[in-house]
């Protein structure tokens, strides 16, 4: 049901329109928070959750291409190199690129520049970051659109080394993967404007980095370096 | 240049000055062209071309490559190497800083990502030369700019999206990085040997050979596994990518069977996160493959290339030219996406002047790393300032020098082209 997650954030936001925005005048900002406050909880369980399943198909991706490339290398070295190892093992890098990617679209990880976003005042901030979601919920809501008309031309095609495996199967990624991200866009957008009002957007590669180096620095015993 | 070119740079230009994530910008800007020039029929192409781009074969190496260095850094290996840089340059005046540079090349090949590197080693040097007197700005500084040194050392996460960009060997790459990056090394090290007599900065422990022999004997599996990997890849019985398939399985055994301290929590975790950082330059690569059809149609490549050759067709001078545009572009762009936008374009220009593209590659690399350490996009340096806790301006001073090491090592490389091309020759014959 990949509409139903936009559909309940869609009727959210109207809600919180039909209400007032919290500092406009005439706005009952008690009301509003505590109604609030339970959308945002409602919204961030379903993030949660949705993070989780995604999480899961990427791990599934990046193990099984570390697999394939395994079983490539093993049966290279044993003298029977595998027909379809290419050929699969890069389909399997596509999915992993787009299954992966929504994930990353999700934790907002992809590589931008908010350098000059980040120098504007906050209203603007806010404003470019609502522009910079709809951009992308854009681009990937057509790219389900397109995928879908592709994977319907495509018909009896089928891989070349694996001639029972059907393009539509691996070509699939395209549509289902550009509904995740959109999803994954849309139930971003409540934190990232909340993020762009509270102050400069982070970067996410930074403190995904640092976190797991903490992590890892309690692990190893920090004080044994210290002379 | 045509104006359907001018107005797809500028629009990309304004969406990616918005935060709009620079591969939707791209696929945006795409998109639009598609639409006005052919016509919304031809729209479903941008659904085979997105996944075209993303089927490039020697990228494989980019998942597993990160993978193992997310293993790695999940295990005990960052302190292991530390102690033995420790054991070995800990007798030096400086010998912590020069332990930084040291750690950081050991830690470069087998981490490939730089920020990682920073964050792993920097969260247990940087407190470490603090409560040595070292300050917080020279501590950050050091640390960061050893880390960006690590993306000229294979394995190199930009130099395998450079070799596959440029269809061009991403082994013989690596191995153009081993002499500059050693080169890079000591330079690094000698600077901290000034400061430290400038500032009478500590020596850490008397030279004791048992000492080294213990943590050698502890570190011997981190130092083994990636001489195995390298040296089957750059003796030719594994492909890059089979290497790092490799590197994948020997972090495990070392960090499960051998070390004992990988837990399957901290196992999940890299995967996930080697699973994001892959997807996330894999999406550029692809959405530039939409590009790439226009800059053929436009035939921009060449007509930059032909309105630089009017300027000048010296080499060197060139480089000098690409060497100033890439040292602006690393302050503002991430380096996978400098090399992804960028190599399409300038590559007709290396190969009309002549210039062997694999030295090209290290050039670039060498500028993406010197990248890393300006801001106002500074992954490396701003880990670097966070984990000390300093001012990101009183760092990039503190940093000038090391920076202009790693500039110094650039026009080495850039004008002795033997630096990085020897080794290749030595090995694969010219």
């Amino acid at each position: 049901m990949p509409g139903l997650v936009p559909g309940i954030h869609a009727f959210l936001l109207v809600k919180q329109a039909r209400r007032g925005w919290p500092g406009q005048p005439g706005h009952d900002d008690t009301f509003c928070a505590a109604n609030l406050s339970d959308d945002t909880d409602s919204m961030t369980t379903i993030r949660q959750i949705y993070d989780r399943v995604l999480e899961a198909i990427a791990v599934i991706m990046i193990v099984t291409v570390t697999g394939i490339v395994t079983v490539g290398f093993v049966y290279r070295g044993l003298g029977e190199s595998l027909a379809w190892y290419d050929e699969v093992a890069s389909v399997a890098l596509v999915w992993l690129t787009y299954y992966a990617g929504a994930l990353a679209a999700l934790r907002g990880a992809h590589i931008g520049f908010a350098g000059f976003v980040n120098s504007l005042p906050a209203q603007w901030r806010v404003a470019a970051a609502a522009f910079s979601s709809a951009v992308t919920i854009f681009f990937f809501g057509l790219l389900t659109v397109v995928g879908i008309k592709v994977v319907g031309i495509l018909g009896t095609d089928t891989l070349v080394s694996l001639p029972w495996v059907p393009l539509q199967l691996t070509e699939s990624v395209i549509p289902i993967a550009g509904a995740l991200f959109v999803i994954a866009e849309v139930l971003r957008l409540p934190e990232l404007l909340a993020e762009a009002k509270r102050g400069p957007l982070a970067d996410h590669e930074l403190a995904s980095a640092l976190e797991h180096a903490k992590d890892t620095a309690s692990l190893s015993g920090a004080k044994e370096i210290k002379p | 240049m045509s104006l359907s070119v001018v107005a797809m740079l500028l629009g990309m230009i304004g969406l990616v000055m918005l935060n709009v994530p620079i591969a939707v910008a791209l696929g945006v800007v795409a998109v639009g062209a598609i639409w006005i020039m052919q016509g919304a029929t031809m729209l479903p192409n941008v659904a085979l071309v997105m996944y075209d781009g993303a089927t490039s074969f020697p990228l494989l190496a980019v998942p597993l490559f990160v993978l193992a260095g997310g293993i790695m850094n999940a295990s005990s290996i960052a302190r292991r190497l530390i102690n033995l840089a420790t054991a070995i340059l800990g007798f030096v005046r400086g010998g912590l800083s020069m332990v930084t540079v040291g750690s950081a090349m050991f830690f470069a090949e087998i981490s490939g990502s730089a920020v990682a590197d920073v964050a792993a080693l920097g969260t247990l040097l940087i407190p470490a030369m603090k409560s040595r007197g070292y300050s917080k700005e020279f501590a950050a500084a050091v640390t960061s700019s050893s880390a960006s040194l690590a993306i000229i050392i294979p394995p190199s996460i930009p130099m395998i999206l450079y070799a596959a960009m440029a269809q061009e060997s991403a082994v013989k790459i690596f191995v153009a990085g081993i002499i500059p990056g050693a080169l890079g090394g000591i330079g690094l090290m000698a600077l901290c040997y000034y400061y430290a007599r400038k500032y009478d900065f500590p020596v850490e422990q008397r030279f004791n050979l048992c000492n080294l022999a213990k943590a050698a004997r502890e570190a011997i599996w981190a130092l083994v596994m990636p001489l195995i990997i390298l040296g089957g890849i750059f003796g030719g019985f594994v492909t890059a990518t089979e290497g790092a398939a490799l590197a994948v399985i020997a972090a495990l055994v070392i960090g499960v069977v051998i070390y004992r301290d990988l837990t399957v929590k901290a196992l999940y975790q890299a995967c996930v996160d080697s699973a994001i950082q892959t997807a996330v330059v894999m999406l550029l690569v692809a959405a530039s493959a939409l590009v790439g059809i226009f800059l053929t149609e436009s035939q921009l490549p060449q007509k930059l290339a032909a309105s630089i050759l009017d300027v000048t067709t010296n080499p060197y001078f060139v480089l000098l030219i690409l060497n100033v545009f890439f040292l602006i572009i690393g302050m503002f762009l991430h380096s996978a996406a400098a090399i992804i936008l960028t190599v399409p374009i300038v590559l007709p220009l290396i190969h009309q002047v002549h210039i062997d593209p694999v030295h090209f590659g290290l050039i670039l690399t060498l500028n993406l790393a010197i990248g890393q350490q300006t801001p106002p996009v500074a992954s490396v340096l701003i880990a670097s300032c966070s984990i000390a806790k300093a001012d990101i301006w009183q760092v990039t001073k503190a940093n000038l020098g090391f920076v202009g090491v790693l500039v110094g090592v650039l026009a080495l490389c850039t004008y002795v082209p033997w630096l990085s091309l020897v080794l290749i020759h030595a090995f694969y014959g010219s």
